[in-house]
């Protein structure tokens, strides 16, 4: 039988692009407080109805949550900080212990000039936002280690579709995760039995090549690899002539 | 300097404005027009130093009328009143309220904020080790810790974004003394009085033009000085406070007598 999971901001940015890569494996319980951009049939949920969020959670067997609103004053805390407290609350009354967050990374532009980062600590910024997003993070981190849920937190820097043919001339969109890799680590999120201390957030993106984010906490946790190696669509013809010879 | 005191139950709000309306023009902001300044009774002089201003934390109207022409901000992070909207609003009132008020400070060019929290953070640690401000706080799910940790974090952004000096008081748990004579002793007792005090020596800290935000941005651990704590005072200590109030009769004396 396939597990039961609320799907919370189903008709938003990502909704609509993880949630076709889910249905084949899960019972996915679509809502959102907007209409799908394609017309799928969602339900009505406002996350910021404790009410609301419960009822729909009921008999599911996960919670992801990827619902957020960017830059209003008000609403960005009802819905990134006290959703997320109304999802976990939800989930320990429901015994729902798995829960998929998502938000922005915290990482940039502190890190901005560094290399090898895995894990750095997160520096969201006052910004509505970021700092909402990080408050709904360490409201999902303390539920997690008080309560036993297990949470795993993705935070994006891009996301869209995978690239289609050669990209010339483009550098490697290094902080940016593809859909199809996107549904793949959902899938590994909501079959992983244990997250290590109930919380663990993953800077999550496609094209690790240039070594400036690393995704091994990815790959030792969850066993994430992207789908694809993306890099190769921005591989640079080796030994091409300048462009002074080439057009002589 | 003109310091904005946001109100506070439990009498805090008050002794703090007492303690600064020596040195400072104050003025109380919260919902209750007829807040306690501390100073009723007192010489007149002190009384007319403090002024008031009616209007909510998640107004954001409130907040900037509140922080016109202010040079410093003191928020003793604890909520008022009950929250008819029970947890979700005492919640809003901690993460949303002390954005509104802080980004009205920064916007109006204030540089120095003092922001009240809470020991209670590190109640999750055993009982036999020290903590100090090197700890990692563990807050419950209870709003009562969870909201004041929230509160941190938003406090924390400002100091990292803006040219401000934010000092967070992780106070302990807030009595007079002579209300308590008799009572279990408790290792996180605070005095009120003592803990005016510290606001106010806090509020001293100007690193407003440090370069880096973490010289912008400390924590102080605040509570009595007794002879086996659990919290250790000493970076509080080094600003030159000293509690007055330690609950020997509790206790046993304080660290000093008991050659600590």
């Amino acid at each position: 039988m396939k597990k039961k999971v609320l799907f919370l901001g189903a008709s938003g940015l990502i909704g609509p692009y993880v949630t076709p890569g889910l249905e084949a494996d899960y019972d996915l319980i679509l809502t959102d407080v907007k209409p799908h951009p394609l017309g799928v049939p969602v339900r009505q949920v406002d996350i910021r109805s404790y009410a609301q969020v419960l009822e729909a959670a009921r008999g599911a067997d996960a919670i992801a949550n990827f619902t957020v609103v960017r830059g209003d004053p008000t609403d960005s805390f009802l819905v990134n900080t006290l959703g997320a407290w109304n999802v976990a609350r939800a989930a320990v009354e429901l015994g729902i212990r798995k829960i998929v967050h998502t938000g922005p990374q915290s990482v940039r532009p502190a890190y901005e000039h560094e290399f090898g980062l895995d894990e750095a600590p997160g520096a969201p910024g006052s910004g509505y936002y970021g700092v909402t997003k990080w408050l709904g993070r360490e409201i999902c981190r303390t539920w997690a280690e008080n309560c036993g849920l297990q949470i795993i937190s993705f935070v994006f820097a891009g996301l869209g579709p995978s690239p289609e043919g050669l990209q010339v001339k483009e550098d490697i969109p290094f902080f940016r995760v593809v859909w199809e890799d996107l549904q793949h680590a959902c899938r590994l999120a909501l079959e992983l039995e244990t997250v290590p201390g109930g919380f663990q957030e993953f800077n999550l993106f496609s094209y690790p090549a240039n070594g400036k984010y690393t995704l091994d906490k990815a790959r030792r946790i969850l066993g994430f690899e992207p789908t694809r190696r993306w890099e190769e669509y921005f591989r640079r013809p080796a030994g091409a002539r300048p462009v002074s010879e080439a057009v002589g | 300097m003109r310091v904005l005191v946001v109100e506070a139950p439990g009498g805090l709000s008050g002794a703090i404005a007492a303690e600064l309306a020596t040195s400072h023009e104050v003025r109380l902001f919260g919902a209750s027009p007829d807040l306690p300044t501390g100073l009723e009774g007192a010489d007149e002089r002190l009384q007319r130093g403090v002024s008031r201003t009616v209007g909510s934390l998640l107004e954001a109207a409130d907040a900037w009328q509140a922080v016109r022409h202010i040079d410093a901000v003191v928020h003793p992070g604890q909520m008022p009143a009950l929250a008819p909207g029970g947890d979700a609003q005492v919640l809003e009132w901690y993460t949303r309220g002390t954005h509104v008020l802080l980004k009205a400070a920064v916007e109006a060019g204030v540089r120095r904020v003092v922001l009240g929290s809470t020991l209670d953070l590190f109640g999750a640690y055993p009982e036999d080790v020290y903590i100090t401000e090197q700890w990692r706080p563990r807050p419950g799910t209870g709003v009562a810790q969870l909201a004041p940790y929230l509160a941190e974090q938003v406090c924390r952004e400002f100091a990292r974004d803006y040219r401000l000096t934010a000092t967070v008081l992780r106070l302990g748990r807030l009595v007079l003394e002579e209300e308590v004579a008799g009572a279990p002793p408790d290792l996180m007792w605070l005095d009120r009085r003592d803990a005016a005090r510290a606001f106010a020596v806090a509020l001293q800290r100007d690193h407003a033009d440090a370069v880096h935000w973490t010289t912008r941005w400390q924590f102080l651990h605040v509570c009595a000085d007794i002879p086996n704590p659990r919290y250790l005072i000493d970076a509080m200590r080094r600003t030159g406070w000293v509690p007055q109030h330690n609950f020997a009769a509790a206790w046993g004396g304080p660290a000093e007598a008991a050659g600590r």
